[in-house]
Formats: structure tokens, sequence, C-alpha cells
């Protein structure tokens, strides 16, 4: 399984970067890989999205420069910014049972432990996708699985601004969000728990993560 | 010769009881490929595109877009020349 960190990234160049693995690891001429990136903001409407949970005008989201996107995965509107840590798994789940509902608890337990890793005392909710600290949601889900291959992943909040929160309806429920630093009453690193969520995903899936570049994962270096 | 047809089933997903179709990426008449992408499917925050169990045309579809589909449901039906 390659790891490939792409810092801070604009979601639609995330977004064909993603289509482009999945068709090749569909091909099977790539292995499993793992994406971690931080956005800029946007917002995002799923297959289940309603325009109608989006909360901004057109002037707020010009304003504050959020591009809209309808995408593939499964879901509702979710917003993706700086201080979100976002994780894209492009993986085979015929090498993992083709337990597609068994996959999206895995992303959701391991980030339940690295919460407890900090402290943080957060868990599932059963019909409710996602990770929640008690009725607020943290970490959101959202997975496209074609030809058995996974795309898009989970969207864990480190340090979210909270306006840009109040934008949107997430998945069309009244409900609240809230970030790591929230919860810590302190700044926190969004690198440092990108490691800790890296190897609790590693440790729940059985994975060996090998850190990649953007050149290796897409095979250009034997060209 | 009668051709013969083959069921389109919703595959087992792991502890998925039922789904919610979104779309068919294929129309009736179509000619398709084993494991090709047909139709979309959604649970819980999964998009799932269900794959062409066999090679044929497509010659029928049962579950339209929003209908509700139990595990092992029949989703549609390929023709396949006998």
């Amino acid at each position: 399984m390659l790891h490939l960190s792409l810092g801070r990234a604009d979601y639609g160049w995330t977004l064909e970067l993603q289509r482009t693995l999945h068709t090749r690891r569909r091909a099977g001429a790539t292995p499993d890989v793992l994406l971690t990136v931080e956005h800029n903001p946007v917002i995002t409407f799923g297959r289940s999205g309603s325009h109608e949970h989006l909360l901004a005008s057109p002037s707020d989201l010009g304003r504050e420069g959020i591009e809209l996107f309808e995408v593939e995965r499964g879901g509702g509107v979710t917003y993706h910014g700086p201080g979100q840590l976002v994780v894209y798994p492009i993986v085979d789940l015929r090498e993992h049972g083709r337990d597609v509902r068994g996959f999206v608890r895995g992303l959701e337990d391991a980030t339940v432990a690295t919460l407890a890793d900090l402290s943080i005392a957060a868990g599932r909710r059963d019909g409710y996708p996602g990770v929640w600290v008690s009725e607020r949601k943290i970490a959101s889900i959202g997975v496209y699985v074609s030809g058995w291959v996974s795309r898009h992943g989970l969207a864990l909040n480190v340090a979210v601004d909270p306006t840009h929160f109040a934008m949107i309806r997430p998945c069309g429920l009244s409900v609240e969000t809230v970030s790591i630093r929230d919860l810590v009453g302190r700044a926190v690193d969004l690198d440092r728990i990108r490691d800790v969520l890296l190897g609790r995903l590693a440790e729940r899936f059985g994975w060996a993560l090998e850190a990649s570049s953007l050149v290796e994962v897409l095979g250009e270096a034997r060209e | 010769m009668k051709n013969k047809v083959i069921d389109i089933r919703l595959p087992d997903l792991g502890e998925v009881d039922e789904v919610c179709v979104v779309q068919w990426l294929k129309t009736v008449g179509a000619t398709i490929a084993v494991d090709e992408d047909l139709l979309e499917v959604e649970t819980e925050k999964t998009t799932f595109v269900v794959p062409a169990p066999a090679p044929g045309r497509l010659c029928e579809v049962l579950a339209v877009e929003g209908a509700t589909v139990e595990r092992g449901g029949v989703l549609g039906r390929i023709e396949q020349p006998g």
C-alpha cells in the first residue's frame, strides 16, 4: 500500500488524480494507494446531495472563493477546507473480502482509535455513518466503489473554520460539527494527527504503508 | 433456439440489507461485457457500481431509479444468444 501525502491541494485537481489512480487500480496497473490531503475550501454534493442543503448564497461563496462540485461518492452535501484531514483510499476490495460495509466500518474504527489517542471519546452511530462525539460530527464518510475498487473516503475535522460549516446542512441533517481543536482547547498539528491516523488505519486493515511520491505513483519514473 | 436469460442480482456487500438505485449506466438493448459497470446503487454514504455478471444484451430493467432493493434482489436481466 503506497501512501501519498499531497499537502494542500485543490479539490478538482485531487478528484482527477483519484479518478486516474482508480482507473489504473482497476486495470491492475498500480497497487493500492492511500492519498492524504488538506483541501482549499470547497462544497461537494454526493449522489444523494440536494442543493437545498446549501445555506450560503452565491455571493457568500464567491467572496470566500468556494467552488461547488457534484461528485459520484455516496452521501449528501459536505464541506472540505483548511484544517480538515482528508483520506482517500484507492483500494481493491476484492482483497478485503468484498465487504463494502466492513471497509467503511474500518475507516470509522481507525478514526475512533485516533481520537482515543488524543483522549477524545468518539464513536459510530447506527444508521448515521461517520464519527461522532456525542451528538456532534467530527468525521464524515463518503465512498464510491466501482470494479470493486474504492475512491473518495474520509474527512476528519482537525481545526476547521466553523463559519465555513455554517454554509451547509451536512447530509441534510441538522447536526453540529466539531473539530479536534475545539475539544482539546488548544492548537493541534494536522501533520501529527495524520501520522496517528495512518498508523491506526494500517493497524485496522493490516496495511504496510510505504511513503511514495506523485511521480512514483503515476509510474512516470519508469518511462 | 431460445435465448438464455441471466438475472443481475445485487451482490453481497457485507452487512448491507438494502440499497437504493441511483441510476442505470446502460440502457435496455445495450451490449455489455462481463464486469462492465451497469448501475449505481447507494447505501449509507457509499455508492456501489454493480458489475455485469455476464456478457450479453441488457434486456430488462426491473429496479428503476429510486427503487429500494434487498440483498440478492434482481435488478435486471441480461440476454445471451442461445
